[in-house]
């Protein structure tokens, strides 16, 4: 009886973790693919397209006072349109056409998971 | 099966020799292409492969299938001898510099793959679209209104070399590019290139930004 729980808790637990760490790493990939080449690797703002003749620095995403500013829908609308969406530099590229709807939801839970806030709510 | 392939591949060759063109060459490239591995890193039959991220990073080298659609014949059949870096950093890397270490080619080799790559077109390319001329929308476009210049080098105002370096440099690009295939590129991207760090941008230039944008970076030239 004992095994036969063990073995249930296990299929479980296996089967959350068969959803979710899949997902996590998919966005992993999108954000260093579309995004590091800006933000960095680990988002701190230092990727390698910040030379000194950058024009404006991309958001650091580790900074949390921040990124607390922006709601989840900032968030959707600057990487969706842009910039200059949110009155910001030109210099952060539109992706609305580039990347799906499932993408740009996983970059957001990503974001807010190198910035440990929760930002702006409403 | 296989026997009437190798007939019909002899027939080709022969064929190819003994009317002397440049199919000649493209035929005897192929054979170099082949025989110096540059099929390792390179593929040369379309259409587009890559269908994820993952089918991108594990890549070797750029697909070369419309080559002759994308390239200038001069610029090419000189980059084969003497390969100067293209992308400021390694291919599919955000972290290591270009290491420098193309493999070249000796002339006459250089000359009949450049034929070979030559041959590869993309029907997708509309020929005399784009003439290269200084174009300040396209300017304001490129260094302004898009990111364009927060990826790819050029030179800017006073000859500075400026630009970011996640996207290959676009210095000179005007001898290394086919016009009108910069403007193909950026009206159908994922024709040649599905899976890529660019964002696509159709439907947020208007055509006519499109061709301006286009003949701007086709007319990054030497400065003399
Ligand atoms: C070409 C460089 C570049 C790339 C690539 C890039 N960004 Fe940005 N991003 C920027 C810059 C520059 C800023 C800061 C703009 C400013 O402060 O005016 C920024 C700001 C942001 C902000 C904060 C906006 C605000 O209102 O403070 C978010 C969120 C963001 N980027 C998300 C992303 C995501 C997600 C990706 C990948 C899909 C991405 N960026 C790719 C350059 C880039
Ligand atoms: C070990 C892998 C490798 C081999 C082998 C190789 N290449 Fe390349 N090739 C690359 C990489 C990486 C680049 C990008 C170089 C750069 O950006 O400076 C490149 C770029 C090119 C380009 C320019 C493509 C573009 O879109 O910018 C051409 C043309 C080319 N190679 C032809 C050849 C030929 C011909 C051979 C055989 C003699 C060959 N390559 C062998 C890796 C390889
Ligand atoms: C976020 C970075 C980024 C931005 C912004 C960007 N590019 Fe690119 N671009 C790239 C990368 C990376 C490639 C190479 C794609 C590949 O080969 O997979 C590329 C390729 C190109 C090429 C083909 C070059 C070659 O030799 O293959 C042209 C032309 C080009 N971009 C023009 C532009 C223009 C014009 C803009 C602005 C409207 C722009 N790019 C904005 C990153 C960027």
């Amino acid at each position: 009886m004992k095994k036969i729980l063990n073995l249930a808790a296990f299929a479980a637990l296996a089967s959350h973790f068969a959803v979710a760490p899949a997902a996590a790493a998919d966005t992993i990939q999108v954000f260093k693919f579309y995004c590091a080449q800006c933000h960095g690797l680990e988002g701190k703002g230092d990727g390698p397209n910040v030379t000194k003749d950058f024009p404006v620095s991309p958001r650091n995403f580790t900074d949390a006072k921040e990124m607390d500013k922006l709601s989840d829908a900032d968030i959707k609308n600057v990487i969706l349109d842009g910039g200059p969406a949110m009155s910001k530099s030109p210099m952060m590229p539109p992706w609305g056409k580039t990347l799906t709807a499932e993408q740009v939801d996983g970059l957001i839970m990503h974001l807010r998971q190198l910035c440990n806030c929760k930002g702006k709510q409403g | 099966m296989m026997k009437y392939i190798t007939a019909a591949s002899a027939g080709f060759v022969l064929l190819a020799v003994s009317s002397g063109s440049a199919w000649a060459d493209a035929a005897a490239g192929k054979g170099a292409f082949d025989a110096k591995g540059c099929g390792e890193c390179h593929y040369t039959d379309g259409p587009a492969k890559e269908k994820t991220i993952e089918d991108q990073l594990a890549k070797k080298g750029p697909e070369l299938w419309y080559a002759g659609s994308k390239f200038q014949k001069d610029w090419l059949s000189a980059w084969l001898i003497d390969p100067k870096p293209i992308r400021p950093l390694k291919f599919n890397s955000l972290t290591e510099d270009n290491p420098a270490d193309h493999p070249k080619l000796a002339g006459d080799e250089a000359a009949s793959v450049t034929d070979f790559l030559m041959s590869l077109t993309s029907d997708a390319v509309e020929a005399g679209k784009v003439k290269p001329k200084k174009n300040p929308k396209g300017r304001q476009i490129f260094t302004k209104k898009m990111p364009c210049s927060g990826c790819h080098q050029y030179v800017g105002r006073k000859k500075k070399l400026t630009g970011g370096r996640s996207g290959p440099s676009l210095v000179e690009a005007g001898v290394r590019l086919n016009p009108d295939w910069i403007l193909a590129y950026m009206l159908k991207p994922e024709v040649f290139k599905p899976v890529k760090m660019m964002p696509v941008f159709t439907g947020l230039l208007s055509d006519k930004d499109m061709l301006n944008v286009s003949r701007y970076v086709a007319n990054f030239k030497p400065k003399k």
